[in-house]
């Protein structure tokens, strides 16, 4: 297929995925806080300012309030971290391949971004407006994941959009974790957010079903980075994305992702086993976020005609 | 309220001297419309205006919008406005207006193919040398290239009118890249979902085989040895407001949509870049204009484009279409000795007629049209899509001063023609009731090993009450245009499509292959 | 006269390039005052080079370099001879609207790049009017221009148009060949722009190799003698105040620049170049002394 059919498709799996996590990410935190007062100290912190960071955005000095945190995570069209944003450049980068996706799949993602956009309605406005967007975008995700897995090929162009969605989910877990991971000079019994943590990435049933050790901040972590039966872990990403590069490469044993991938993938599993000494998990996470990267780099060289950062000038001479 | 539930049919008034194409003179149905009258009276004015508010609804939903432009302020995505008043072709008049189209498309390509080799008819005095080399679409870059088979005008979209006498005639030629057809489809699967019955008492000749038609016409002039030759359609990209077009068009295909970035020349080959490495290509129905074609040819102050790609053509490794250079038969100049052609090369009689021309460049003529400028239509040799065209007769004073001025100022970027009284056909206004409105017609025709024209075309129709200018761009609509079978037309059918190969897929479906790589990664598993 | 030429352009690029597709115009024709006898293209990186005679009769050289590269080279050796054009002919003002004129004028009467008409050129206009004859129009144009304007490099550029030449003052051959059109064709008198090499010795030195530049100068059709007989094409060299002789190679014509460019190309990769071009011409036969 096109190398820049291929290389939208990735994207739109990125930021369809990135709506989904924040989305997710919002619910948790908006449902936990109501809970437990948000000056629980240190331990696993996680709160609209770890959210806000989680989206590369920096909070900035203002004491945020919920509200206003709410407002910058979800509708606010001009910031480039919020779900709406993330939901309009999914929209943009359907409209592309729209043929390709699937009539169907590119209504139900119109119709999203079109209703998110509220113009001219009540339907988002506060105070639990955002709440609602957030419900809506998960409802809606859901379904349009649904439609692709139901009515999409499982071509080459699948395999791009699942693989945009799995190195995207496991960039977004990383990052999370990285934020709400305690660090070593941390009180490490004083994490009672793990819970939060568990609710924002949507795994807490899971999580329940498959550790029997309490929810507390270092089993929570390592189920999020290393349960492979749990889809959204770090590790259950990395072997998707693995199977995904290996089915769209027209020769995986000599393809770079793919490699780096599989590399990727035999060192979760390595630490899984053991933690090399003097290793901390958020380590592991650092190391890994970097490894999406040159991934990231990799694709873009060996699929999308060197498409990464959309810069390939043409100069004239005369 | 109360005249909503009202028959939409009473208050109708043909605007005499206009010819109204379903109601005579004096109120009652044409014969051949009385079925379709009487069961838009069954649906209502309040039921033709809830269908309405379904198709926009369906319409926006699946993206079938065009953007305005303009002078009415910021562009905005609208349903495309078609109407629920089909427009009724019989069978005998669409054979004539075939044989016609069909002469004068053949008459156009043998007249670009003549200008960039013997120019034959400049040098038999028919068409002056200066109105050629004058025009900004003459392309200097492909002087001496024939295509594959000779032909250069692949798709082309005439514009007629009807007179109120009821005579058809020629408007304009598009020989570059008209567009309009995804309408005509979309028109008619609109159509028979949204109201049926319409179509109870006729036997209307289908249109969706045009994408078949196009491809196969792509396949038969492009420079590949085996059957299978790839075919592209070439997109500016997706803000250009035909890209529905070229997204329906490459899907309804089955081959890919590019855009210039997807292309590269390699010792004079196309190829397109995939996730895979390059891929031959051998054909490109191309949606954009020869000056962003090729940097290195034509415009050289523009990047845009596949460096190369003339390269390639003059190489004969690839086709395109419609061919480089076919702009120099679309100007409006050219359009006035489009008989003379006909004439010139088929030694035919031309069947369609055109609107009575006059070209500026003449000092007498000029005169002349400038003293009554308030009666007739001008318009600017190399534009199109309505831009620049002045009414006479609904211009303003200091409209018509304005354009006057243009004229003297630049003769030969000018022509002016008589006033066409376009005939009407009942639309449905906001209020669900008939109202006659203008309409033209822009029949589709796909030039490959032969001329194929889709049955009827494009119908625009002006959605003021008056007006006379059924752009899109400009507040225009559309209508399905219906051309009706009646049993002795031999091709009702269809053109065979027995030579043609499979149904339109989606690009790139290789199911074949995507099973095998699962076989590779599981050998690759147990290490 | 009898000349060799190369024409030697080197490109650098900072990081490497691809799909480096470019086009020369830079082969002597072969005219009735010329004949090119030997021609050799070297390309480094090397490449397959095609070629084509252009709409306006010139040979186009083809080539494209598509794996990365760093550098370019395009080394281009020529053999010419060249004799004197024969005494160009007088024919009134009136012959210029003759049928015969305006069929041999073809497209370089119509006002291309005079549309809408250049302000600022006037009095330029007029002055050529009061010349006899289009012959001694010439001959006043090729005073005139080099008198009103200064030849200085790096005043204008490759894609200069008439009017920067007029703010600027000052300009190169190019410039001056464009403006010299506007003004021929506004009097009805067809012309075409011309590229080249030109022997630029001084009269009285003896030298017989030279380093030049390509070089613009342009022809006018004048009506044949008494206004009857063939219109004939004659050069004009505004920038060396005199008529086109043995000492101008032509390569070939156009309506203006961008219809005959010495080399034009395009690559892909956003990095600077540096381009070195030079023209080394020789005369082979020296005996005959160097003369304008």
């Amino acid at each position: 297929m096109l190398a820049r059919i291929a290389h939208e498709l990735y994207w739109l799996g990125r930021n369809l995925a990135r709506a989904e996590f924040t989305a997710r990410a919002v619910d948790g935190v908006f449902r936990s806080e109501l809970q437990t007062p948000s000056d629980s100290g240190p331990g696993l912190t996680l709160g609209w300012h770890g959210l806000l960071m989680m989206l590369g955005g920096t909070p900035g000095d203002e004491a945020l309030g919920r509200g206003h945190a709410l407002a910058r995570l979800t509708l606010d069209a001009d910031r480039p971290d919020s779900m709406l944003a993330s939901v309009e450049r999914a929209r943009e980068g359907a409209r592309a391949v729209r043929d390709v996706i699937s009539a169907e799949m590119w209504e139900a993602i119109n119709t999203t971004t079109l209703t998110l956009r509220g113009d001219g309605t009540a339907r988002w406005s506060a105070p639990a407006g955002p709440y609602l967007a957030s419900q809506y975008v998960k409802q809606r995700t859901a379904l349009i994941w649904g439609i692709a897995d139901r009515a999409m090929l499982r071509d080459e162009a699948k395999s791009f959009l699942d693989a945009g969605s799995f190195i995207e989910v496991a960039d977004m877990m990383l990052r999370l974790l990285r934020i709400a991971l305690p660090t070593a000079e941390q009180d490490p019994r004083r994490d009672g957010n793990a819970l939060a943590l568990l609710q924002a990435v949507g795994g807490f049933h899971a999580y329940l079903r498959a550790v029997t050790a309490p929810p507390n901040a270092q089993p929570v972590a390592r189920f999020l980075i290393f349960e492979r039966a749990y889809p959204d872990s770090v590790a259950a990403c990395v072997d998707s994305l693995h199977d995904a590069f290996a089915a769209a490469d027209a020769s995986p044993r000599d393809s770079q992702p793919v490699l780096r991938v599989s590399r990727l993938a035999a060192d979760l599993d390595f630490q899984r086993r053991m933690l090399p000494a003097g290793t901390e998990l958020v380590d592991i996470c650092e190391r890994a976020q970097h490894e999406l990267v040159a991934v990231d780099q990799d694709v873009a060289d060996r699929y999308f005609a060197g498409m990464a950062a959309g810069e390939r000038g043409i100069a004239m001479v005369v | 309220m109360s005249d909503t539930t009202a028959p939409p049919i009473d208050s109708y008034n043909p605007r005499a001297p206009f010819l109204d194409e379903l109601f005579e003179t004096d109120g009652r149905p044409r014969e051949v419309a009385r079925a379709l009258i009487s069961e838009l009276e069954r649906i209502g004015a309040e039921g033709l205006t809830e269908v309405g508010r379904r198709r926009d609804a369906t319409f926006l939903r699946q993206g079938i919008t065009f953007e305005t432009s303009g002078e009415d302020g910021p562009t905005r995505e609208r349903p495309f406005p078609l109407d629920l008043v089909p427009r009724v072709i019989g069978g005998d008049e669409w054979r004539t207006l075939k044989r016609g189209l069909a002469q004068r498309i053949r008459a156009l390509n043998a007249f670009v193919d003549d200008i960039y080799h013997a120019r034959e008819i400049v040098r038999e005095g028919i068409v002056p040398w200066r109105l050629v080399v004058s025009s900004p679409n003459f392309a200097r870059a492909v002087h001496g290239i024939r295509p594959p088979g000779g032909v250069y005008t692949h798709v082309a979209g005439c514009d007629l009118v009807r007179h109120s006498n009821g005579s058809w005639k020629v408007i304009e030629d598009n020989v570059r890249t008209p567009s309009g057809i995804s309408y005509v489809l979309e028109n008619r699967a609109a159509m028979t979902q949204l109201v049926p019955q319409l179509f109870a008492n006729y036997r209307v000749r289908p249109v969706d085989h045009y994408p078949q038609l196009l491809l196969r016409a792509l396949r038969s002039v492009a420079p590949s040895a085996d059957s299978e030759a790839t075919v592209v359609v070439w997109t500016p990209g997706s803000l250009n407001s035909a890209y529905f077009e070229h997204a329906f068009l490459a899907r309804q295909m089955g081959v890919e949509l590019v855009e210039a970035s997807d292309l590269v020349v390699r010792d004079d080959v196309l190829y397109m870049r995939t996730t895979r490495g390059l891929e031959r290509v051998h054909a490109v129905y191309r949606r954009l204009d020869d000056d962003f074609v090729d940097p290195l040819e034509f415009r050289p102050d523009s990047l845009l484009g596949v460096p190369g790609l003339v390269r390639a053509y003059r190489a004969g490794s690839v086709a395109i279409a419609n061919a480089f250079g076919t702009g120099v038969a679309d100007n409006k100049a050219v359009y006035h000795f489009v008989p003379e052609m006909i004439r010139f090369y088929l030694g035919e009689e031309p069947i369609l007629e055109n609107v009575k021309t006059y070209l500026l460049a003449d000092e007498e003529v000029r005169e002349h049209v400038l003293s009554r400028i308030d009666q007739l239509v001008v318009k600017p040799t190399d534009e199109s899509g309505g831009k620049g065209v002045t009414i006479g007769p609904h211009a303003t004073e200091r409209e018509l001063e304005q354009v006057a001025a243009a004229v003297r100022a630049k003769p030969e970027a000018w022509i002016a023609q008589e006033v066409v009284r376009l005939s009407t056909v009942p639309t449905v206004g906001p209020d669900g009731l008939l109202a006659p409105r203008h309409v033209d017609l822009r029949p589709f025709a796909v030039f490959g090993e032969r001329i194929d024209i889709v049955p009827g075309g494009l119908t625009r129709v002006a959605l003021q009450e008056g007006s006379m200018i059924v752009n899109s761009s400009r507040g225009g609509g559309s209508k399905d245009t219906w051309v009706l079978e009646d049993g002795d037309d031999a091709d009702r059918a269809g053109p065979p499509l027995a030579d043609v190969s499979s149904p339109p897929a989606l690009p790139e479906m290789r199911y074949g292959d995507a099973w095998t790589n699962q076989q590779q990664q599981q050998q690759q598993e147990p290490q | 006269m009898h000349f060799s030429i190369r024409y030697l352009t080197e490109y650098r690029y900072g990081s490497p390039v691809s799909d480096n597709l470019n086009a020369l115009r830079v082969r002597p024709a072969t005219t009735s005052s010329q004949r090119c006898d030997e021609f050799h293209t070297r390309i480094d990186p090397e490449a397959r080079v095609t070629r084509h005679l252009d709409y306006f009769g010139t040979e186009v050289l083809e080539f494209g370099i598509p794996t990365g590269h760093d550098h370019l080279t395009i080394d281009v050796r020529a053999r010419v001879v060249t004799s004197a054009p024969p005494e160009p002919p007088h024919g009134p003002w009136s012959a210029l609207t003759s049928d015969a004129y305006v069929e041999a004028a073809g497209e370089f009467l119509l006002p291309w790049q005079d549309q809408p008409p250049i302000a600022g050129i006037e009095e330029l206009e007029a002055s050529i009017r009061t010349a006899a004859d289009p012959l001694a129009a010439l001959r006043l144009l090729v005073e005139l221009v080099p008198d009103t304007f200064e030849y200085r490099r790096g005043a204008t550029y490759v894609g200069s148009t008439v009017s920067d030449l007029l703010a600027a003052g000052a300009g190169v051959c190019q410039d001056f060949v464009h403006l010299s059109l506007v003004l021929l064709r506004r009097h009805g008198i067809a012309a075409r722009y011309v590229s080249g090499y030109l022997w630029a010795a001084p009269e009285d030195e003896g030298s017989d190799s030279l380093e030049v530049d390509t070089h613009a100068w342009l022809e006018a059709l004048l009506p044949g003698v008494d206004g009857r007989g063939e219109p004939v094409w004659v050069g004009v060299d505004p920038t060396n105040r005199r008529f086109a002789g043995e000492t101008h190679v032509k390569i070939g014509h156009g309506r203006f620049y961008a219809d005959i460019p010495p080399v034009k190309g395009v690559y892909r990769g956003g990095s600077t170049s540096t381009l070195g071009a030079n023209v080394q011409m020789s005369r082979l036969d020296p005996q005959a002394g160097a003369r304008a």
